[in-house]
């Protein structure tokens, strides 16, 4: 069907104004922040209400359009990208907070609500959304719903999919589902909410969530401490962990870093050491804090730390914060190539080291930089280009990394994407952390959900 | 040479104040605090002077209550060698604390005192001014750059415009301004050792001063919120609305 007949179709439903064909629009609501695929998107359709969306997967099941979803389009997955004459389906106008209720302590709202918005309703209810991220700005809650969004303080609260209480989803038949329906506790068979959370749209769309909410954490407090090995990193957390709930437990590498420092970050401390760990935890009380400082004079003693600071105002835990914030922006002008990749905790250090000593050994002209959420076995691995390489030929040398990478990923029982989803571009690799027989089920969850296949196609599987 | 930075226990920078439903004031209850944000520069440049072997000994100072000790704790953190708290439970006010402050000058003959320009929850901006008027030593405010030599310390003062520098006999008081250095983390071992310095506790009474608020607040009102914006249709109406209702055009 040619770029307008789809346009066409969808215009009498919607109206001109939330039917967008203009290159702008197709340009703008074509990708994510991957910027692999070119966008080429029909159409861009701007539902406000739950049964117009149903009337839009509806259409694209007669006339066999595909959709793809989109809410902040800040996936690192190409997720939401509509590359091949998609109609998009944009929630930016289903952003509305619908109820809350106190004694619940739960929020309903629509998928294209903000993150930092529903961040800043909670603040306003005295309570609080856990789930953060650096997009929390952009990103929408449908989106972190598909995509089961992760983020700095997953240690403590979980991934967005133990937010979620209830749901109510399109799916690609265009039936309208309510999932759960905010319940805490529901032993009532198959619980299609979890099916749907981090199924990046390839079963239906959610056009409404429940989401529960947390008390305000008080008086945190950030220590960084200066690590002398990777094993050692594995020692604090574990002795921290033991006498203290850490809100996040973070770590990141001397070469990580000296290109923080290097766009002006304060440094914290000036002992040399080829790794930090980031803590945060609550000080409710001064015994919690007499109690973090005698688990820094023990991993002193035991010689796992070597220096360390700890904030002593709100703005000084910022400040710290930023060590670990901005690495992702200081090493963006050094073109990485980005992994996101995890494995149980206890394989972290083990891990780490096989994976460096293979990228070494490969490819000794390649900077690596790690960090990551270390307290969920979640790490970032980094690879710089070399300044006098061109980008073609380090890319195609990073993919046979990946190779080699996701290969002790499935050695450790990994996972090839952590938290960043699978979209298009680890679809390729989805068998390092799926087995066939599990693929399989997944195919046949699809058919059964999206017959027809209009749902977000080929991201995910094939 | 003897350093003596008086610091003050405020809410902390970061924290969104909301004012008491009575309007008597800001909401403090629960609310974060920590050390003012210029004296966190005062206790800095006091460091930075020890530790260019200028100076020998810091003394840091607070009037206020109980709980202000966790702040004299992290400037001793910080380098401070040693604190003390003059413990009041009253409303501080500048003319107050500057009285304190002039006896602890007499019982302690420090060569320097070095604090913020002001406080952020008050921001008076007075303490350091009226502390070297009722003492009578020279003062440079707003520094953004201090060296001390041959018994004198020169400031460079931020002032509208452009720079002033002016050149103090010691014993003299400095006020801090934002540039003048960018304060250290306290690290987590000097935290531990800041713990066994000593800390001495004095009442208003013993330093024969009289802390009662001669400034009554009568009410604390939130600024006006901002109302919200409105989308216009066309040019036109944008236009004739910049004429008519906001009268700009």
């Amino acid at each position: 069907m040619s770029q307008t007949a789809v346009a066409d179709l969808f215009r009498p439903l919607l109206g001109d104004n939330r039917c967008l064909t203009d290159a702008d629009s197709r340009q703008r609501y074509g990708v994510d922040w991957t910027k692999v695929w070119a966008p080429a998107p029909a159409v861009v359709l701007l539902p406000e209400t739950v049964e117009e969306v149903q009337q839009i997967v509806r259409l694209a099941n007669e006339h066999h359009v595909a959709l793809v979803p989109s809410g902040g389009r800040t996936g690192l997955s190409a997720g939401a990208v509509a590359a091949s004459g998609e109609a998009v389906v944009a929630f930016d106008r289903m952003n509305k907070v619908l109820a809350f209720d106190p004694y619940d302590r739960a929020v309903t709202v629509q998928p294209g609500v903000v993150t930092q918005q529903l961040q800043e309703y909670a603040e306003q209810q005295g309570l609080f959304y856990p789930v953060d991220f650096a997009s929390a700005g952009s990103s929408q809650i449908g989106g972190n719903i598909g995509t089961n969004a992760g983020g700095i303080k997953v240690i403590r609260y979980g991934m967005t999919r133990d937010w979620i209480t209830g749901l109510k989803v399109v799916t690609g038949k265009g039936d309208l589902l309510d999932l759960n329906k905010g319940l805490i506790k529901n032993a009532t068979g198959y619980d299609f909410r979890h099916l749907f959370i981090g199924s990046e749209g390839t079963l239906g769309f959610v056009v409404e969530a429940t989401v529960k909410l947390a008390r305000q954490p008080k008086d945190l407090a950030v220590l960084v401490l200066g690590v002398p090995g990777f094993s050692e990193v594995m020692n604090v957390l574990h002795a921290f962990q033991q006498q203290l709930d850490l809100t996040a437990f973070e770590f990141f590498s001397d070469k990580a870093m000296h290109h923080v420092l290097a766009h002006g970050v304060p440094r914290p401390f000036d002992t040399e050491a080829p790794f930090y760990c980031l803590l945060e935890f609550e000080q409710l009380s001064d015994a919690a804090g007499d109690q973090a400082m005698a688990v820094f004079e023990h991993c002193v003693e035991q010689g796992w730390v070597v220096d360390g600071v700890m904030s002593q105002s709100l703005t000084q835990l910022e400040q710290l914060w930023q060590l670990r914030e901005r690495i992702s922006e200081s090493i963006a002008p050094h073109t990485p190539y980005k992994n996101d990749i995890s494995v149980m905790v206890s394989k972290v250090p083990a891990f780490v080291q096989e994976v460096d000593d293979v990228v070494q050994r490969e490819y000794p002209d390649f900077e690596i930089v790690w960090f990551g959420h270390i307290g969920d076995g979640n790490m970032h691995l980094n690879i710089l280009k070399p300044a006098n390489l061109p980008k073609e030929e380090f890319f195609a040398r990073c993919n046979n990394v990946s190779k080699w990478v996701f290969g002790i990923v499935q050695k450790y029982n990994g996972s090839i994407s952590a938290e960043h989803g699978v979209g298009m571009t680890k679809k390729p690799y989805l068998e390092y952390s799926r087995s066939p027989e599990e693929i399989g089920y997944m195919r046949a969850v699809k058919a059964l959900f999206d017959p027809n296949g209009i749902m977000n196609p080929g991201k995910l599987l094939d | 040479m003897k350093v003596l930075v008086p610091i003050k226990r405020v809410v902390d920078y970061n924290v969104k104040v909301r004012v008491k439903a009575d309007q008597s004031g800001v909401d403090l209850a629960n609310v974060k605090m920590a050390m003012n944000p210029f004296c966190e520069i005062a206790v800095e440049e006091a460091v930075r002077l020890k530790e260019k072997g200028v100076v020998t000994e810091i003394v840091v100072v607070t009037v206020g209550s109980k709980t202000a000790q966790e702040q004299l704790r992290t400037a001793m953190a910080l380098g401070a060698d040693r604190a003390i708290l003059v413990e009041t439970e009253e409303n501080t006010q500048p003319l107050g604390v500057a009285k304190a402050l002039k006896a602890l000058v007499e019982k302690e003959s420090p060569d320097l005192v070095i604090l913020g320009k002001q406080a952020i929850d008050d921001d008076n901006n007075q303490t350091g001014q009226m502390l070297a008027a009722l003492t009578g030593m020279p003062q440079g405010t707003f520094a953004s750059e201090v060296n001390v030599a041959d018994g004198k310390v020169s400031v460079t003062r931020e002032i509208d415009g452009g720079l002033q520098t002016v050149e103090l006999s010691l014993p003299a008081v400095v006020t801090t301004d934002l540039r003048l250095n960018e304060p250290r983390y306290a690290s987590l071992p000097n935290i531990m050792k800041a713990k066994k310095k000593p800390l001495d506790t004095v009442s208003p009474a013993d330093l024969g001063v009289d802390l009662t608020p001669r400034v009554k607040t009568l009410k604390v009102e939130p600024p006006a919120e901002r109302q919200a914006g409105i989308k216009v249709a066309s040019v036109e109406e944008l236009v004739d609305k910049l004429k008519n209702e906001a009268k700009v055009i």
